[in-house]
């Protein structure tokens, strides 16, 4: 008994190292300055903020954060606010090629992001959106909405179907069905799909890096990756990871935050008892 | 308040049809129940009714006006669901309001319907509660009070009792009756409890696979059921059928010969099947008596059960064929003792083959 403890205690060790370890070299670097960089330790010997300050003065990371929050509270927005209208007719009404369509859309996530880079890229250049963060709520929506078009489907028709059809007797059409009855009963399956949405959004690197040009439109990951230092030869190493790490924690606060509403069963009391 | 009129009403889903053809008249102020064996149809009937479902055919009329196009809404209904479906995230008294709020009701006037319908319930302490702080017949008078409010012509009842426990089951009962009472509105009522539709029903309307059986009171059918199905689902417990053959006809009876050869005159409305025709006799368990003397049908006790007030027999005749004898009382009876029955024909029925009255 003893050993499969230990043996079991060695391989949550080994995935949480595995899995925190690069965040925690992260932080570590982000508070090293000049040469200490090149220094191995496990925590720096004269810890500085230095680069955090750095990056919101010397980058303009403010306004690279900002069109970021931006770019993904509007998927974010638009694609649950989407996703459940679709959800109720895909879920809730029955019509000829639902299934078809449901495929379709799943087909749509299949495609690689490269394959319809540059179709995207005229339609944003023809829609005026070129360097505006329009073009990347726009393209965000590729993927975000296949499956949160799904995951709400799925749950909308685990919706006990007596309470469309008490509402009906209410006199409440499919609207008010959808806004007043189904929707405050979907909170932990908007909440789930809204942060995954976020995050993806959050996360998003290529189209970002394509339609956007300058620092006005540039989003989070590209700004990373492309924050230069005092010279050509130089990679501002420290900046970058502090820059990492204060983009990731409003994620990990995000899903502390609504991890008691995706894990909560908000329909008891609903039917029966 | 308003009556129920269906007219060759059909209801098809795909190529199988559930209902064929029923014609039925509920009057203004009557308390309808539908009876059956589950997958009668008699849910998909109400359905019908409040417009959740299209008929095939046929026309329905509420009030008389012919409502097949209406919603719902539109229909002068309110429906109870037998899982309640109250909105989970609304208090009680928002779920009650919930109708009224959609049509532009006054506040005040919302106000005072929800009142009046939870003083009439008491739950009048209950109102700012979510569903899930309320127990299942709470739940249930929220249901039944959000149809109130709605002040409909028809109220319309899906097995409403059916996910209570027995003791709340009768307790409901009794306070839908005085609801019956109070309101005086129209009410179709759906079960398979034929305790509730016998209790409560002015009319009971017997339905088999998509058919009406039979409609009528609920003593005329226990009496006076039209055929076998009827005879054996009302009641309990339910009807004997013994097997006979007609011996002919005996001034306005018709005379069959019992297990045993005990003759048995039992009064028929239609002609006399001719002798020899075989015939189902249907007697119910309360009506088969001990013979006081050595007359009577032999019959040996298989088991017995004893319910206090009365005394279930299972008995096997001399044939083989089973009976069940109900007695009043505590009755000192065995298994393995052979008992002589008596039998009455005027509360005896016969069948034909077809299953029909004679």
């Amino acid at each position: 008994m003893g050993l499969r403890r230990i043996a079991f205690a060695l391989v949550v060790l080994g995935i949480v190292v595995w899995a925190v370890f690069p965040f925690a070299w992260a932080i570590v670097t982000s508070l090293k300055a000049g040469s200490a960089l090149f220094t191995v330790e496990a925590w720096p010997s004269q810890p500085s903020l230095a680069n955090y300050a750095a990056i919101f003065k010397e980058q303009p990371f403010g306004r690279n954060i900002l069109n970021s929050l931006m770019a993904a509270s509007a998927v974010v927005a638009l694609s649950l606010g989407l996703a459940v209208l679709a959800a109720y007719a895909l879920g809730r009404v029955r019509f000829r090629g639902r299934g078809l369509l449901l495929f379709v859309v799943l087909g749509v996530s299949m495609f690689p992001q490269v394959a319809v880079l540059s179709g995207l890229f005229e339609l944003v250049r023809w829609l005026g959106l070129y360097n505006r963060i329009g073009s990347l709520v726009l393209s965000y929506l590729i993927f975000t909405l296949p499956f949160t078009v799904w995951v709400l489907t799925t749950f909308m028709r685990e919706l006990p179907k007596e309470l469309e059809e008490a509402a009906m007797v209410d006199g409440a059409g499919p609207f008010v069905i959808v806004t007043r009855v189904f929707l405050p009963l979907m909170g932990p399956a908007l909440a789930a799909t809204g942060l995954l949405a976020f995050i993806a959004a959050w996360n998003e690197f290529l189209f970002a890096l394509t339609f956007t040009l300058t620092d006005d439109a540039r989003t989070v990951p590209v700004a990373i990756a492309l924050m230069s230092g005092a010279s050509q030869y130089e990679l501002p190493w420290g900046q970058i990871m502090a820059a990492s790490v204060v983009v990731t924690v409003p994620l990990i606060g995000l899903v502390l935050l609504f991890q008691r509403r995706i894990v909560s069963g908000l329909t008891a009391g609903a039917v029966k008892g | 308040m308003a009556g129920v009129t269906l007219r060759g009403v059909r209801k098809s889903f795909g190529r199988i049809e559930v209902i064929h053809g029923v014609d039925l008249e509920v009057a203004d102020g009557e308390f309808v129940a539908f009876v059956g064996p589950s997958g009668c149809g008699k849910s998909t009937l109400l359905r019908l009714i409040a417009g959740l479902e299209e008929p095939s055919a046929g026309d329905l009329s509420i009030g008389g006006q012919r409502v097949n196009d209406r919603p719902p809404a539109a229909r002068g209904i309110a429906m109870v669901f037998q899982s309640y479906a109250l909105y989970p995230h609304m208090t009680a008294y928002d779920n009650m309001a919930f109708g009224l709020t959609l049509s532009r009701t006054d506040k005040g006037t919302i106000a005072e319907r929800v009142r009046a319908a939870a003083r009439l319930l008491q739950i009048e302490d209950l109102l700012d509660r979510k569903p899930r702080d309320l127990s299942g017949g709470q739940r249930q008078r929220v249901a039944i009070g959000r149809a109130i409010v709605r002040e409909p012509q028809v109220f319309l009842f899906d097995e409403p009792l059916s996910n209570l426990d027995a003791g709340l089951r009768v307790q409901m009962r009794l306070e839908i009756a005085k609801l019956k009472a109070d309101l005086r509105a129209t009410m179709i009522y759906v079960t398979h409890d034929q305790v509730e539709a016998m209790t409560l029903a002015d009319r009971i309307v017997v339905l088999n696979a998509g058919r009406v059986e039979q409609a009528g009171t609920p003593l005329e059918l226990y009496h006076r059921p039209r055929n076998r199905f009827v005879a054996g689902f009302i009641g309990s417990p339910a009807m004997n059928f013994l097997d006979v053959v007609s011996e002919g006809r005996a001034d306005g009876s018709v005379r069959v010969w019992l297990p045993g050869g005990v003759p048995l005159d039992v009064a028929v409305d239609g002609a006399a099947p001719p002798a020899g025709t075989p015939l189902t006799l249907g007697v119910r368990p309360e009506h088969v008596g001990l013979a006081d003397g050595g007359a009577g049908l032999l019959a040996t006790i298989l088991a017995v059960e004893r319910l206090g007030g009365e005394t279930h027999c299972h008995a096997a005749l001399e044939d083989g064929q089973r009976l069940l004898v109900r007695l009043d009382g505590d009755r000192p009876v065995a298994a393995g003792e052979r008992l002589r029955l008596n039998l009455r024909g005027e509360t005896a029925h016969l069948f034909g083959a077809d299953g029909q009255r004679l």
